[in-house]
């Protein structure tokens, strides 16, 4: 019914060198969800947002945000979207609440109104208390948090956060996680969000785009995704006087074995989907077999990441805190 | 409301925050205050006697007349190259991008810094003037004479400002622009700023002579030792202002063609 949030067709980036940071991306990104883009460090992630968010210009290719023409139409592109970058760029020197203030200026609201929604925003990111503090004091959460507030004063349709949660501790993750869900519920803001963490593209996006080397090698849904990829994996534990292969005979009939993937038992990923976890163990009851663990694992997104580009994901920059730049 | 209001309220907000960033900042505003001063000090002490003893050294009150003059053009240089740098590191740090990726009009990116600039310029010529008139020193035109300096500041704020902008959009690096400090820097000292142009000779003199620094503080300083009129300040006045066209101009182009490569 409504245009796309994001529709990109062909869309290429080149550098100096001939380098192509993104090389014929075509993506549609509806609106009301959160779009995940996952990839390693330097896949061209935020290449990709610079583009969709009027900072860089595409080589070659057409790209339309908020149904306008990021080329032609910069600044409709500019009055519809929010944006936090990577490494948030904020003021040590000034207030959180200044800097609100400011951008509220600069997005062109009347000085009420821009007051109210300045402290509205504060209170929305758990902020009110340090409203008055300087940047310069804040946590790296707290950071992140205020930038969210910023990309939020205008009321953005589609909102743009580039690796939001990079260098933060799990519980900021969290929090941070918990404000973008409840903005993408609760106002429809469309969020495309850029990450190199398989955990937060699984938890937050309803839909999932991997890109590695500028090219997209997997979009849908977390889901289908994983399923595409194989299916889940049950791995019994043998018990009392029952051994590993007693379970491993049963457990063939229901699917393909994995060798070795289960020590004291046997592993096999089943076709018939989870459900057939409860025949197997009906049938593991049946033969008089004894276990005393089930496990049913569900494929991850590195899996899919694994199968499409031959790497892990995570572990391809283990580099904890190493420069997380995007070419 | 005109069409207009929108860029002039952005160019007053992000005045402000460049305003306020600095005042928060000593080590953007202390040099620029503390070094004038002591040179000023320093040269009023030393070379005290020097006026009417030297040859072409024009008839003063006192040295401090003479100097202080100097002190506000070496203030508004120091405070412009900082301009300069702080937007270096705009775009270093991202706020450039924020900016960039709002619809912040694209002018107010530039005079909102430059409006800074230009509003501690004013600021420190009011200071340097209130403490160089309680020890004694007087500007011999009054209120007008003291428009003229203020005025004279302020457009060469915007051309230092304008300069250091330039170089930043075309450097991308706060450390660059402040590598050029040293240069702007000796171009002060080839310059009649701290001592008169007529007491110099041979190819100094010449730099000098050619050094648009010395019109400015010539400019100013005849409005507090005596012997201005319309002329030299209108000298004074459309130097500062043909410079800060110039340096203005060329940062509005590497804005432009910085959002056009954006690279």
């Amino acid at each position: 019914m409504s245009e796309p949030a994001v529709e990109t067709r062909d869309l290429v980036r080149e550098y100096r060198g001939g380098i192509r940071a993104v090389d014929g991306v075509s993506l549609t990104v509806d609106t009301g969800g959160i779009f995940g883009f996952l990839g390693p460090n330097g896949a061209g992630k935020s290449t990709m947002v610079r583009m969709l968010t009027t900072l860089l210009r595409p080589t070659s290719g057409d790209a339309r945000v908020a149904g306008f023409d990021v080329m032609t139409n910069p600044d409709a592109v500019r009055r519809s979207i929010g944006v936090a970058l990577q490494d948030a760029a904020i003021d040590p020197y000034m207030t959180g609440r200044e800097l609100l203030r400011l951008q509220a200026v600069l997005h062109g609201l009347k000085r009420a109104q821009g007051r109210a929604r300045s402290d509205e925003l504060l209170g929305r990111v758990g902020l009110e208390t340090a409203a008055d503090r300087r940047v310069g004091t804040y946590s790296g959460g707290m950071r992140r948090r205020l930038d969210l507030a910023l990309s939020l004063v205008h009321e953005p349709t589609v909102l743009f956060l580039d690796e939001p949660t990079t260098g933060l501790d799990p519980m900021s993750r969290v929090t941070l996680w918990d404000e973008v869900r409840r903005l993408n519920t609760e106002h429809g803001t469309t969020v495309f969000l850029t990450t190199q963490y398989l955990e937060e593209a699984d938890q937050m996006a309803d839909r999932v785009a991997i890109i590695d080397g500028g090219r997209i090698v997997a979009d849908g849904t977390p889901r289908a995704l994983k399923a595409e990829v194989g299916h889940p994996l049950l791995a019994v534990t043998a018990a009392d006087a029952s051994t590993p292969d007693d379970v491993a005979r049963v457990l063939a009939r229901f699917g393909e074995m994995v060798p070795g993937a289960h020590v004291g038992g046997a592993a096999v990923r089943l076709p018939g989907g989870s459900a057939a976890m409860a025949d197997a163990v009906r049938a593991l009851d049946e033969a008089g077999v004894r276990f005393a663990e089930i496990d049913l694992s569900e494929p991850s997104l590195d899996d899919v990441f694994l199968i499409r580009t031959g790497r892990h994901l995570e572990g391809a920059d283990t580099a904890e805190g190493g420069p997380a730049t995007d070419a | 409301m005109t069409a207009a209001s929108p860029a002039i309220r952005q160019t007053a907000a992000l005045a402000w925050r460049g305003i306020l960033t600095t005042i928060r900042l000593p080590q953007a505003w202390v040099p620029s205050l503390f070094f004038p001063l002591v040179l000023m000090s320093i040269f009023t002490a030393s070379f005290g006697g020097a006026p009417g003893r030297i040859p072409g050294f024009p008839p003063v009150r006192s040295f401090l007349d003479f100097a202080v003059s100097g002190a506000i053009i070496q203030g508004v240089l120091i405070g412009g190259t900082a301009a300069g740098s702080a937007f270096a590191s705009d775009i270093e740090g991202g706020f450039f991008d924020r900016l960039v990726a709002s619809p912040t009009s694209r002018v107010a990116i530039l005079t909102g810094r430059l409006g800074a600039s230009m509003t501690l310029a004013v600021s420190q010529a009011l200071l340097f003037v209130g403490l160089a008139s309680i020890f004694g020193a007087r500007v011999a035109a009054g209120l007008g004479g003291f428009l003229v300096i203020v005025v004279i500041a302020a457009l060469f704020a915007a051309a230092v400002g304008g300069l250091g902008v330039y170089l930043a959009l075309r450097t991308g690096s706060a450390e660059a622009v402040q590598g050029m400090f040293p240069l702007f820097f000796a171009l002060l000292f080839f310059s009649s700023a701290f001592f008169p142009a007529e007491t110099m000779t041979g190819w100094y003199r010449t730099i000098v002579d050619l050094n648009p620094i010395s019109y400015l503080v010539e400019a100013m300083r005849a409005e507090v030792i005596g012997g201005a009129t319309v002329g030299t300040a209108c000298t004074g006045i459309g130097i500062a202002l043909g410079l800060a066209v110039i340096t203005v101009g060329a940062s509005g182009l590497a804005l432009r063609r910085r959002l056009r490569v954006a690279a």
